[in-house]
C-alpha cells in the first residue's frame, strides 16, 4: 500500500508541475514538450493504478494515453507549428509572472475545496482528486490567458489530462468515463485540426485577436 | 431490444449513410424519412422503455417524443430549405449537414434515455462536437468565430461536467460501492440519503456550470446567440433546442439527488439558491440584451437564454408544482421555438434566401406584404413567446409565478419584473416585423412548411389549455418523483 501511495503521488505531482510550467512558457514548442511529458507521466500513472487496483481497463487507458496523447498529438502539434511558421511566435497577452501567481492561487483553491469535502474517502483518492482538480483549473487558466489558438488547444488538452487523472484514481469506476475522455481528445483534435486549417485559410494567422468580426459589426 | 435502444441506434446509422451518399435533395428526403421513422419509434418508447444502461422513464420518453416530433417537422421543412439553397454549398458539405442533423437527434435521444451519468455525458459531448461542426458549415469568418466560441465554451463546460460526474460517483461510494450501480440515476435516486452530502454539493456545482453551459445559463451563455445566428438555420436553430432540454433535464435530475440528500438529513446544502441565482441572471441578461439586436436569429437566441433561465428558476423554487411548471415550460417552449424558427426560415426564404446573414430585422420588415399566411404565423409565434394569455407559455409561467409567490414571495418580484421586461422587448418587434411599409413586392406562395408552423402552434395551444389527462398524470408523476 505504501508504495502505491507514494508512487501515485509522485506521478500526480509531476503532472501538476508540468501543467503549471506550461503557464510560464512563451514558446509553443516548449509548451508542447511539457504537454508530452505530462501525457507520458499520465500513462505511467494509469499503468500503475491498473496494477495497484488490479484493473485491466486501466492498462488500456494507459496504452491509449501513451499512443495518442504522448506520441500522436505532440507530433501533430509540432507539425502545425512548423507549417504555420510559428516556431518563433512569442506569447505576449499577459505577463508570465501574473499568470503564474494566478495559477498558484488556483492550486490553493483546488486543495481548499477538495480536501475538506472528501474527509470520508480514502486519502489516496482525496489527494489525487485535489491534484487533478488543480490540473483542470490550470488548463482552464491557460485557455483564458493565451491569445494563440494553438496555445488554447494545449490548455484544453492539459485540462483533459487532469480529467483522466481524476478518473483513474476513482476506485473501480466503470470504463465508460475513460473511454469517452479518449474519444473526446480524438474528436476534439479532429475538430480543432479542421479549424486551424480553416482559420488559416481565412485569416492567414492563428492569432485570435483579429477574429472579432461579430463584435465590430455590432451584432 | 428495447425501442429506446432502437431509437438511439437509428439516427447514428442513418448519419453514416447520409454522410457518404446522395445528392442534397435526395439526402433531405431520406433525412425526412428517417426522422419520420424515428418519431414513430420515440412514441413506441412510452410502451417499452428498456432496462439497464438505456432505460427511459416516462419523463425521458415524453421529452424523447417531443424531440422526435421537432426533428420530424424540421426535417420536412428542411426539404424546401435544401431545394432553394442547393447551390450554396458543395455536395459533400450537404451530406455532412444531413449526417450532423441525425447525430444531433441521436445524441439528444441518448442523453434523454440513458440511465447512466457517464452515458449522459457522452451524449452531451457528441452533441457538442456535432453542433460545432454544424455551426462552422457555412465557412464564413463570422461562422468560424461562432464555432470557435462554441467549441471553447462547450469544451470547458463538458470538462467541468465530467469532473462533476466523477464526483457524483465518488459521493455515491458509501451507499452503492464501486460499479455501474453508482452511475445509474434510478439507483442514485433511491440511495440519495446515504450519499456523501458535502461531496455531492461540490459535484452539483461542477455539474451546474458544466451542463449549464449547454443549457445556456448565464454566465456561460456566450456561445448561443452567435451559434444560432451563423449556422445553417434548420440545424443550428430549430434543432439545437433539443440539446438544451437534455442539459436542463440533467441539471434537474442531479438537483433531485442533492435535494433528496438534504431533505433526509444528509450534509448536502439545498440546491435552490444556486439555481435561482443563475435563472434570474439569465432572465435579466436576456431582458437587457434584447434591444439593438439587428439579426432575428440572434434576437431569438437571447429569448432561448431567457426561457432556459425560467425553467432553471422553477427548478430552484422546488416542490412538485413548480417542477411541473418548469417541465411544462420546457415542452411548450421547445414546440414554440422550433415552430418560430421554421416560420422565420420561410420568411427569409420569401425575401430571397434562407442562408445565414439574411435574417436581419431590416431585411424581414413588413413580411405581411410578401405572404399573409406566413406573416401572420410568424407574428403569432413571436407573440406567443411573450407568454401573454392566448399563448401556451402563459399556462406554465402562471404555474411558476404562483408557486414562487407561495414558496418564496420575495423572489416573485424580480421574476415578474424580468418576465415583463422580456415581454415588452419582444412585443416591440412585432409591429415593424409585420406591418412596416416594405418596398412593393409580388406576394409569393407560403410553402408547405407554413402548415408545419401552424401545427406547432396548434399543439402548443392544445397542450397548454386542454392538456390530455395522461400527460398531466405523467408530468405530475415525474415532478413528484424529482422534487
Amino acid at each position: 500500500m505504501s508504495l502505491t501511495f507514494s508512487l501515485a503521488h509522485l506521478m500526480g505531482g509531476i503532472i501538476l508541475l508540468c501543467a503549471f510550467l506550461q503557464l510560464s512558457q512563451r514558446r509553443l514548442s516548449a509548451m508542447i514538450t511539457l504537454y508530452q511529458a505530462e501525457a507520458l507521466v499520465l500513462s505511467a500513472a494509469a499503468f500503475w493504478q491498473g496494477y495497484a487496483q488490479n484493473e485491466v481497463n486501466l492498462y488500456f487507458t494507459g496504452l491509449l494515453t501513451l499512443v495518442i496523447k504522448a506520441v500522436g498529438l505532440p507530433m501533430g502539434l509540432r507539425e502545425i507549428v512548423l507549417r504555420f511558421n510559428m516556431v518563433r511566435a512569442v506569447e505576449t497577452a499577459m505577463p508570465m509572472a501574473i499568470s503564474m501567481i494566478l495559477g498558484l492561487g488556483l492550486i490553493g483553491v483546488a486543495v481548499l475545496v477538495v480536501l475538506p469535502t472528501t474527509m470520508s474517502s480514502l486519502s489516496l483518492t482525496r489527494e489525487d482528486l485535489a491534484i487533478a482538480l488543480s490540473v483542470v483549473l490550470l488548463g482552464l487558466l491557460l485557455m483564458i490567458v493565451r491569445r494563440n489558438a494553438l496555445a488554447q488547444i494545449i490548455g484544453f488538452l492539459s485540462m483533459e489530462n487532469g480529467l483522466v487523472l481524476a478518473a483513474i484514481g476513482m476506485p473501480g469506476m466503470p470504463f465508460v468515463a475513460e473511454f469517452s475522455v479518449a474519444l473526446l481528445v480524438l474528436l476534439a483534435f479532429l475538430v480543432v485540426g479542421v479549424f486551424l486549417l480553416r482559420i488559416r485559410e481565412h485569416f492567414d494567422t492563428l492569432d485570435l485577436s483579429g477574429l472579432e468580426e461579430i463584435e465590430r459589426r455590432g451584432r | 431490444m428495447s425501442f429506446a435502444l432502437l431509437a438511439i441506434a437509428l439516427p447514428f446509422l442513418a448519419a453514416v449513410c447520409l454522410g457518404f451518399a446522395g445528392a442534397p435533395r435526395q439526402g433531405a428526403i431520406a433525412n425526412a424519412a428517417v426522422s419520420g421513422a424515428l418519431f414513430v419509434l420515440t412514441l413506441a418508447v412510452f410502451w417499452h422503455g428498456g432496462s439497464g444502461l438505456v432505460a427511459a422513464d416516462p419523463l425521458a420518453a415524453l421529452f424523447g417524443a417531443v424531440s422526435g416530433f421537432v426533428g420530424f417537422t424540421t426535417s420536412l421543412a428542411n426539404i424546401g430549405y435544401v431545394s432553394a439553397d442547393e447551390a450554396r454549398m458543395p455536395v459533400h458539405r450537404w451530406r455532412l449537414y444531413h449526417a450532423l442533423f441525425q447525430v444531433v437527434l441521436g445524441a439528444s435521444l441518448l442523453g434523454l434515455y440513458a440511465d447512466n451519468i457517464g452515458l449522459l455525458w457522452t451524449a452531451m459531448e457528441g452533441g457538442t462536437i456535432a453542433m460545432t461542426l454544424g455551426v462552422s458549415l457555412s465557412r464564413t469568418p463570422t461562422a468560424l468565430e461562432a464555432a470557435w466560441k462554441y467549441f471553447i465554451l462547450g469544451g470547458v463546460g463538458i470538462g467541468l461536467a465530467l469532473f462533476g460526474t466523477m464526483l457524483v460517483y465518488l459521493a455515491a461510494q458509501p451507499a452503492l460501492g464501486p460499479g455501474f450501480a453508482a452511475m445509474s440515476f434510478a439507483a442514485l435516486s433511491t440511495h440519495a440519503a446515504h450519499m456523501d452530502g458535502a461531496l455531492l454539493t461540490l459535484a452539483f456545482l461542477f455539474i451546474l456550470f458544466g451542463y449549464g453551459t449547454k443549457a445556456a445559463l448565464v454566465p456561460l451563455h456566450g456561445w448561443l446567440p452567435d451559434a444560432y445566428a451563423e449556422g445553417p438555420a434548420p440545424l443550428t436553430t430549430a434543432l439545437s433546442g433539443l440539446l438544451i432540454n437534455v442539459a436542463l433535464l440533467a441539471i434537474l435530475r442531479f438537483r433531485h439527488l442533492m435535494q433528496a440528500n438534504a431533505a433526509s438529513g444528509g450534509t448536502a446544502t439545498s440546491p435552490g439558491p444556486f439555481l435561482l441565482t443563475l435563472g434570474l441572471a439569465s432572465l435579466f441578461l436576456a431582458a437587457f440584451s434584447f434591444s439593438r439586436r439587428r439579426d432575428a436569429r440572434r434576437f431569438f437566441g437571447f429569448s432561448s437564454i431567457e426561457q432556459s433561465g425560467i425553467s432553471a428558476f422553477a427548478f430552484g423554487i422546488g416542490g412538485p408544482a413548480a417542477i411541473f411548471g418548469g417541465l411544462l415550460h420546457m415542452v411548450l417552449h421547445t414546440l414554440l421555438k422550433s415552430g418560430l424558427f421554421l416560420a422565420l426560415i420561410r420568411a427569409a426564404g420569401l425575401r430571397g434566401s434562407a442562408a445565414p446573414g439574411n435574417y436581419g430585422f431590416s431585411h424581414l420588415r413588413g413580411i405581411l406584404a410578401a405572404n399573409k399566411y406566413v406573416g401572420w404565423l410568424l407574428g403569432a409565434c413571436v407573440f406567443a413567446l411573450t407568454g401573454l394569455p392566448p399563448s401556451g407559455l402563459f399556462a406554465s409561467e402562471f404555474i411558476i409565478i404562483s408557486q414562487t409567490i407561495q414558496k418564496n414571495p420575495y423572489m416573485s418580484l424580480p421574476l415578474g419584473l424580468g418576465l415583463l421586461l422580456c415581454a415588452v422587448a419582444v412585443l416591440r418587434n412585432i409591429g415593424p416585423l409585420l406591418f412596416a411599409k416594405a418596398p412593393h413586392e409580388k406576394p409569393k406562395k407560403p410553402g408547405g412548411s407554413a402548415n408545419l408552423v401552424a401545427l406547432h402552434l396548434a399543439l402548443l395551444f392544445l397542450l397548454a389549455f386542454a392538456m390530455p389527462g395522461p400527460l398531466v398524470h405523467l408530468l405530475s408523476g415525474a415532478a413528484e418523483a424529482l422534487q
